[in-house]
Parts: structure tokens; sequence; C-alpha cells
């Protein structure tokens, strides 16, 4: 095929196709035709889980232990508000049947817990902490006072968010309130936050809080008295699809452990769920549900305030050089290991696929350790070695052999390089 | 700045989690008529170019265009695509980015307005994060047959994902940012097609294994021979590459 013909096979090919789908992108928008007249056609029904519908997580013997608008899945974990896990076992219509794990240790001693829920934070010294907030589903409000439950671009949930930040700034953080709208609330939405959530980390956000509001149509079930004032509680959020999860839990915990401390009853728990939410870009990266939508924001508001303040002791503690001699980072250090379990299984299972067998595995494998870094260092053809940029005169009386051997299967591997 | 506050444990996980995902990305780039120090140079540019954002518009609907994360992907894409050996198989890549780009946004209009995309059926089992390249994978296996194809189908599919938001936003009205690559290397685009060709390779090895070897009639007779016995085979000829399109080594 020559270049001109080819040039044009491949341009047409690229307009065809980008003005096709920005087509039917502005059909679908413009004459606002739902998803699900498109998709009944293909019997692809909705889930009975819609919005304003939710589910009622109960222990095995029927009592209710918690309730959120997300749908669960089996093994999701949840830690309740006495410190009890739980893990899902069974699902019935909307109801997750929970078995009881074990009680939760908090990660800090007692001694240490409570010194830092006594201390006073010291508004010097902290500015340099930088904390960063962001809106994934930017539409979530608040009906009693927005009178509807969702604003796209322009939810009373970045009202809250406004006032956690204020808050958090009085305390003497540096924070970035990033209020970009990741409209429309479907499941692009992460990887339109993911952008948002990156660029905070960019600028130096040591922690990143995307802040949320749930969807359980009971507004009591949300509401706490705490300092004899009307406030909604918070929900913790970690997904378990990415290799944070242990660390993330392991801060969540601590969030949890500080606030029932100060603030016993603002935290409704941390629920352990299927999904990332970004908490692959930071072990410090937590997905907050302030109260429900049928709570008013004022009150969600008084809620996020109190949060505020169990941020900085918190975070001040990860800081401090002693945090690193805690058992906080043996959930860290989990983590390096799954990370490589997941790696060497994954490769494993590549090599052996297309090995076909163990023996023929081990084989690529020594061939691959002896060939591929030798040719990305670069053995040069005049018996010279160069190792990271430095030439290595190489003595081809003390070890002619095998030299020469990676030399020549290095020449005949550079000549296969763009065939394979 | 970047690390403030973190103790050793948690920078070693974002370290070794760098690592194998570099790592992967270098094999993928590897399978994409680039050799192992192009392929390096290229992951080196990417990370480098995360950093760097091209503003595209400014006001209601804000745009931009990541270099890491969007401006190289498109270029490899557009490299692979122009270096393909017959409009068969440019066809087969594009039509793997335009049944991309349409499956997943069909799944964004059936979870619009619904919630969170966790309560939408079987969806929730996995986070956008992972199904993107799943899709991008399954869709350049079962219509591409290649790896290649995989990668131009889920970076081009990604990107025509943005495009369409673009589109929503001015239709709507709404304020909106679209960047697209936004995240650099870590953006979805490229994490797509890392997976969706590590997929790609993996269904096509599992395949050829079960059907016991590579399929050998309608390929020519040097590429069966490369095929056969790959340290002997001859310097490729660049005209006659076929593209990816055999599966085996």
């Amino acid at each position: 095929m020559n270049r001109t013909k080819r040039w044009y096979i491949l341009l047409t090919g690229l307009t065809v196709l980008v003005f096709s789908l920005a087509l039917l992108s502005y059909i679908q928008d413009r004459w606002q035709i739902p998803a699900s007249s498109v998709l009944k056609v293909f019997n692809l029904s909705w889930d009975e889980h819609t919005s304003g519908e939710y589910t009622i997580l109960v222990d095995e013997q029927g009592q209710v232990l918690d309730m959120m608008a997300r749908r669960v899945y089996l093994n999701d974990e949840f830690i309740a508000a006495d410190n009890w896990r739980y893990r899902v076992i069974r699902i019935e219509g909307n109801r997750a049947i929970c078995h009881k794990l074990k009680l939760e240790q908090v990660s800090f001693s007692e001694a240490e817990l409570t010194a830092l829920a006594d201390t006073e934070i010291p508004v010097q010294g902290r500015g340099n902490q930088t904390i960063g907030l962001y809106y994934t589903h930017d539409g979530e409000s608040y009906v009693p006072t927005e009178g509807t439950e969702n604003i796209p671009g322009k939810g009373g949930i970045l009202r809250v968010g406004s006032v956690f930040a204020e808050k958090l700034r009085n305390l003497g953080l540096n924070i970035i309130d990033d209020k970009t709208s990741h409209a429309p609330h479907d499941d692009a939405a992460y990887r339109r936050s993911r952008r948002t959530a990156i660029s905070l980390i960019k600028q130096g956000a040591a922690a990143i809080f995307d802040v949320h509001r749930d969807g359980v149509p009971d507004p009591d079930f949300y509401r706490q008295v705490i300092n004899n004032q009307k406030v909604t509680k918070v929900r913790l959020v970690v997904g378990r699809q990415n290799q944070n999860m242990n660390s993330n839990l392991d801060y969540a915990k601590r969030i949890k452990a500080v606030a029932d401390q100060r603030y016993p009853g603002l935290i409704q728990g941390i629920f352990i769920g299927s999904g990332s939410f970004n908490q692959d870009l930071s072990p410090r990266s937590m997905l907050l549900e302030v109260g429900t939508h049928t709570n008013s924001r004022e009150e969600a508001e008084r809620g996020v305030k109190l949060f505020a303040d169990i941020v900085p002791p918190v975070l001040g503690s990860v800081s401090r050089p002693a945090a690193a001699q805690t058992a906080s980072s043996s959930a860290d250090w989990t983590s390096v290991l799954l990370i490589i379990l997941a790696f060497a299984i994954g490769a494993g299972a590549y090599l052996f696929i297309s090995a076909g067998s163990w023996d023929k595995a081990l084989a690529r494998l020594k061939q691959f350790s002896s060939i591929e870094w030798v040719n990305l260092m670069g053995w040069s053809r005049t018996g010279k070695q160069k190792f990271l940029g430095l030439l290595v005169r190489q003595s081809k009386r003390s070890q002619p052999g095998p030299l020469k051997t990676e030399r020549s299967r290095d020449k005949e591997r550079n000549g296969n390089a763009g065939n394979k | 700045m970047f690390m403030a506050g973190y103790t050793f444990g948690v920078i070693m996980v974002v370290i070794v989690f760098g690592l194998v995902f570099f790592g992967l990305a270098q094999r993928v780039l590897d399978r994409l008529y680039l050799n192992d120090k192009v392929a390096l140079l290229l992951l080196v540019a990417m990370i480098a170019g995360s950093f760097i954002n091209i503003p595209l518009s400014a006001g209601r609907v804000v745009s931009s265009i990541n270099v890491g994360g969007a401006v190289i992907p498109l270029g490899l894409a557009l490299y692979v695509l122009y270096r393909a050996g017959t409009a068969r198989e440019i066809g087969r890549a594009l039509l793997v980015a335009a049944v991309t780009a349409a499956v997943l946004y069909g799944i964004g209009l059936y979870t619009r307005g619904v919630g969170e995309p966790w309560d939408v059926n079987v969806l929730g089992l996995l986070d956008p994060l992972f199904y993107y390249p799943l899709v991008a994978g399954i869709v350049a296996y079962l219509v591409g047959r290649s790896r290649r194809a995989a990668f131009v189908g889920a970076i081009l599919g990604v990107l025509v994902l943005d495009l369409a938001d673009i589109v929503y936003y001015l239709n709507s009205g709404l304020r909106g940012t679209v960047s697209f690559g936004g995240a650099g290397i870590i953006d979805t685009t490229f994490l797509a097609a890392v997976v969706a060709v590590l997929l790609a390779e993996i269904i096509g090895e599992a395949r050829e294994r079960l059907q016991g070897g590579p399929k050998e009639a309608g390929h020519a007779r040097s590429l069966l021979a490369g095929l056969r016995s790959p340290l002997a085979k001859p310097l490729p000829d660049k005209t006659e590459d076929n593209g990816g399109e055999s599966e085996g080594e």
C-alpha cells in the first residue's frame, strides 16, 4: 500500500469515526433521548436499584446494621460505628446479610490517642500541610434546602465543601478546594474526576477528600446531636479495588479513632466496597458521605465543620517521623507485598499460558533475564560493555564464552526488534 | 512537596506500584513497532509530559490536552495505524475504536442519573477504571484480533468519550472541564491501552495454547519461518510487516 493511499484511508477513517460519534452524542443530548428507551430495546432493563432506593445491611439475626444508597456486593465489608467489622455474605433483594467478623482495633495506642485528641492544634507550623478537596458528583444536593436532589454542576455539596475548606483553613492547613465540574452523574464521573484528583496531588496535596452525600431517604439515619447542635454524620468509604486499600483503610480507622474520641457518634462507619474511587492515586485519599439528600444542607455544613477538626491531628500524626514506627505502616507494607504478589502471580500465569509448560516457562524466564537487560543497557559490538552510560572495557580473554553468546544473541534480537 | 508527610511504607507502595505499572507499560509499548529503547524513551517522555497541559479552550467549557496522557498516546496510536500493513487492518483498528467508544458511551448513558456505576447490575463489580480497559481489550480481541488494534482502540475510544463530554457541556449549557488525558500517564486513556493490550495478549496466547499452537494457514511463508524459529528470522522488511495480525512470536 503506498503512502498517500495509507494516509488517505487513515484520515478518512478517523474523521468518520470522530464525526459519527460526536453526532450521536449531539443527537442524544439535543433531543434528550432517555437512555432507557434506547437500551430497553436490547433488553438491558434497569436494575431495580434506582435513585432513592437503598440497601439495608442486616446481621444474620435480621437486625438492621446500616443503610446506604449504594449497591452492596458480596464480600463488601464495613466497620460499624461500634468498631465491629462485618462482611456481606448474602444478598436478598435490597437487604445485604452480614456476618460479624471481629472487633477492629484502631491503630493508635490509648496513650497516643488521648494525646492526639487532647492536644490543641497549633496554628503555626501546619500551613505547609496541603489538603485537596474535590467533588466527583458535583450535582449532589440536599432536598430540604435546595428543593431537589441533583443540580448538575452546582449542587449543594459544593457549598458543604466550601464550609469544610474554610474550617480547615482556619485550622492552619493549606487547602486547595477544586470545584471542577464532573457532570453528568454517570459512570464516567470518576474518569473525569481522576484528572482533578491527580492535579491536586501534583499541586502537593498530602491528602485528598472526595466530598459526597448519601441517598438514604430517612433523614434521621444520618442525624446526630453533638454539642447541642443538630449535625449530620459522616461516612468514610474505602474502595477495595486498588493497591492502596490497606493504607487507606488504616487511614480511615485513624480518622474514626480520633473522631470517636473527640466527637463520639460523628462517624457513621467505614464502608469498604467495590470500586476504586481514585484511591489508587494516593494512600491518603478518602471518600466522604456527608449526610443524605433528605438532610438540610445546614446540618451537613455543621457536620463537616466538626469533621474538619479531626483532620489536622490525623494528618499531623501521619507526618511526624515517629509515625513510621507505628503500627500504621504495617498496612502499608501489606500493600507493598500484595502488589508484588499480584504481579508475580500475573506474570507467572502469563508465562505458563504462553509457554505451555513450567519447563518452557522457566526457560523463557531465563532467556528473558539474560537477554532483556543486556539489550536495554546496550552491549556494544566492539568488546566494550556499556552499562548505564559508562563504557567499561571488557577483557576478552577472561570471559570469552558468555560474552560472545550474549553479544550474538543481542545482535540477533536487535535485528528482530521491529517485528515482534 | 509530592510526598510530604508520607511514611516510608506509603512511599514504598507508590514506588513498587510505579515500577510494576511502568514495567508493564514498557512491555506494551514494546509490542507496537517500537524497540526496547524507543519504548523506554517514550515512557520517560510520557512521565515528563504528564506535567504539561496544553490549554485548548477557556470560558464555560474549559478544555486542555495533557502531553503525557493524550498527545503522546494519540501520536503513538496514529503511528501504529500509519504503520499498519493493510487497509483492512486500519479499518479493523478504527472499528475497534468506534465500538469501544460506543460501548463505553452506552454504559455512560445507561448509568446516567441512576446513581453511581456501583448501583447498576454487573458494572458494580468493577470500577470504571477497570472495565474501560476490559471493554477495549475484549472488543479489540473480538473485532481487531490484535494487540495493536487493542492499543489504538483503547486510546481513540477513550479520547472520543472526552470529545462527547465537550459536546455534552456545549449542549447542556453547564460549565465543565474536559482535560484529554488529564491525569497523564495514569489517566484512564493510557491505562486502558496498557491493560487492553495485555488482555488481548493473554486471550491470544491462551486461545493459541488451547488450539495447540498458532494458526498457520493463510499466513505468508516468511512469517511462518519466523514463527517457528524467531532467532533465525531475517531482518524485517518494514513494508511487508503484517501489522501484528499474527499473534504468536
